[in-house]
C-alpha cells in the first residue's frame, strides 16, 4: 500500500535546521531547543510576524526529532538533502522499523490529542495519521478527530451575523491507500453578537471517521479583526468621538455612528476631553447585549486665520481666570 | 478537488452554556486531573460534585484550551500556565487602554 505513495514529488523538509540543531544533537538538546523556539514563536504569546505558521514548522519538526524511531528513520533519508528541494520517498520507505503504537501511544504518553493540521505535505505522507508511523490502523473502530480553525471576521459580520464560505485542508485516504489534500468547503452562518474568543461547533464536520463511526466536529475560533472606529471588548464597543471645545463646554446633540446605525447623543455642558458616555445595548447584541461607550476626544479648531486668532485672544483675555496647570502647583 | 457542503447546524458555545467535564477536556486536549488543578488555582469554576460530573463554563473554554496549548507546547506547569493567562490577559487590558489613549491624542 504505501510503496504506491511513495511515486509523489514533494519539498524535503530540514528537521534539524528548523530546530536550529546539529544532526547530533542529542535528544535533550533537541527538546531545549524546541522550547526556547516554541517560546519565541507560539502563537498565544508570540508578537513575531508569521509566528503561527513558525510554530507549526517547529511543531513538525520536533514531533519527528523527539521520537527515536521516527528521528531514526528520518536520518535514514540521508544529510544531503535541503529544506525546499525536490523530494521522493523511496519506495521501502520505513520498511524494517517496528513501531511503538503510533497516535495511539502518542495520545497516551502525551496526554494531548496529536493535531498534524497544518503540517507539510512531507510530514504527511512520511510521518502522518496514515503512514506506517501513523498507527491509523489502531483507530478503526473508533470515531473521528475533531478538527480545529481560526476565522477571522469583521466586526460588522459579529454584529449583524452573516454568511462565511471556508475553505479547509483535509488529508482524505483514496481507496489506493494514498493521502491526498482535499479542500473541504463550509458554509458558516455567523449568529450575530458571536464575540472574540468564542467557539462555534458544526457537528460531524471534523475528521471522517475511518471504520464508519462518528465523524468528529469542527470548532471555529472566532476572531475579530481590529476595527477602524470601534474598539471591542467582551460585547462593548468603544468609539473615540472627535468633538469641537463649544460642544464639550456648552453641550450639544451629535450624530454618532454606532454598529446598528446613526443615533443621536446629548454631550453634556462641561464634558472634558477622554470622558466615556454610555449608549446603553448599543454593542453586540447577546443576552445580555454589549454597551456602546463613546470616547470624547476635544479637537482644537487651527489658528490659522485672523478671525480664529482673534477669537483665541478673546479667550485669553476674557478666561484668564482658567488655569489647566493649577493641580500642577498643589 | 472542492467539495461544497452548506452546513446549517452552528452552535456557539456561549455564556450560559454549560460543557460536560469530559466533552470539555476532549475540546481543549486536555487532561481532567489538568482542569482539576486549573480549577483549584481559580481559573475556572465548575459546577457539580466529583470531577467526572463537572460540568463547566462555555465561556471558560478559551482559557482551558490556552492552558491546554501552553502545558503542552511550552512544557509549562500547571501553576505556570495560570500566572501565563492571567498575565496575557493583563496585557491585553493593558493593550486595549493604549490603544484607547493613542486614538484620544492622534490627529
Amino acid at each position: 500500500m504505501f510503496s504506491e505513495r511513495a511515486g509523489s514529488l514533494m519539498e524535503y523538509r530540514d528537521y534539524y535546521k528548523i530546530l536550529g540543531v546539529a544532526r547530533t544533537a542529542t535528544a535533550e538538546e533537541i527538546k531545549k531547543s524546541y522550547r526556547r523556539l516554541a517560546r519565541k514563536y507560539h502563537p498565544d504569546v508570540s508578537k513575531e510576524k508569521d509566528a503561527e505558521s513558525k510554530f507549526k514548522e517547529l511543531q513538525e519538526a520536533y514531533e519527528v526529532l523527539k521520537d527515536p524511531e521516527k528521528r531514526a528513520a528520518y536520518d535514514q533519508l540521508g544529510s544531503e538533502w535541503k529544506s525546499g528541494q525536490q523530494f521522493r520517498p523511496p519506495p521501502d520507505w520505513a520498511s524494517g522499523f517496528e513501531f511503538s503504537g503510533g497516535a495511539g501511544a502518542r495520545g497516551a504518553g502525551g496526554g494531548h490529542a496529536f493535531d498534524e493540521q497544518g503540517f507539510s505535505e512531507f510530514f504527511s505522507q512520511l510521518f502522518g495519521g496514515h503512514s506506517p508511523f501513523g498507527g491509523a490502523g489502531r483507530r478503526q473502530s473508533a470515531g473521528g478527530r475533531d478538527h480545529h480553525a481560526r476565522i477571522d471576521v469583521e466586526l460588522e459580520e459579529v454584529f449583524g451575523g452573516g454568511t462565511r464560505t471556508l475553505e479547509l485542508k483535509r488529508p482524505e485516504v483514496k481507496a489506493d491507500g494514498s493521502v491526498e489534500l482535499r479542500t473541504h468547503t463550509v458554509r458558516v452562518t455567523l449568529p450575530a453578537g458571536v464575540t472574540d474568543g468564542q467557539l462555534i461547533r458544526l457537528a460531524g464536520q471534523g475528521e471522517a471517521a475511518p471504520g464508519g463511526g462518528r465523524a468528529g466536529d469542527l470548532y471555529l475560533e472566532v476572531h475579530v479583526r481590529p476595527h477602524r472606529l470601534y474598539q471591542l471588548d467582551g460585547r462593548n464597543v468603544t468609539l473615540t468621538l472627535p468633538v469641537a471645545p463649544w460642544e464639550a463646554a456648552l453641550g450639544a446633540s451629535v450624530t454618532v455612528p454606532t454598529l446598528g446605525g446613526a443615533v443621536e447623543m446629548q454631550i453634556p455642558a462641561g464634558a472634558q476631553s477622554g470622558q466615556k458616555l454610555r449608549l446603553r445595548g448599543r454593542g453586540l447584541p447577546g443576552q445580555p447585549p454589549g454597551d456602546a461607550y463613546v470616547q470624547l476626544k476635544v479637537v482644537l479648531p487651527p489658528a490659522d486665520s485672523p478671525e480664529a486668532r482673534t477669537l483665541y485672544e478673546s479667550m485669553r483675555t476674557q478666561l484668564a481666570g482658567f488655569d489647566p496647570r493649577a493641580d500642577l502647583r498643589r | 478537488m472542492s467539495e461544497f457542503v452548506e452546513v446549517y447546524p452552528v452552535r456557539v458555545l456561549a455564556e450560559g452554556d454549560w460543557i460536560g467535564a469530559a466533552e470539555a477536556c476532549r475540546l481543549c486536549r486536555i487532561e481532567l486531573e489538568v482542569v482539576m488543578e486549573l480549577a483549584d488555582l481559580g481559573l475556572l469554576s465548575p459546577r457539580g460534585d466529583a470531577p467526572l460530573d463537572w460540568q463547566v463554563p462555555a465561556g471558560a473554554l478559551p482559557r482551558l484550551a490556552l492552558a491546554g496549548r501552553l502545558i503542552q507546547d511550552l512544557g509549562v506547569n500547571v501553576s505556570g500556565a495560570v500566572l501565563a493567562i492571567e498575565l496575557l490577559e493583563r496585557q491585553r487590558s493593558l493593550q486595549r487602554q493604549i490603544e484607547l489613549l493613542q486614538r484620544l491624542t492622534q490627529d
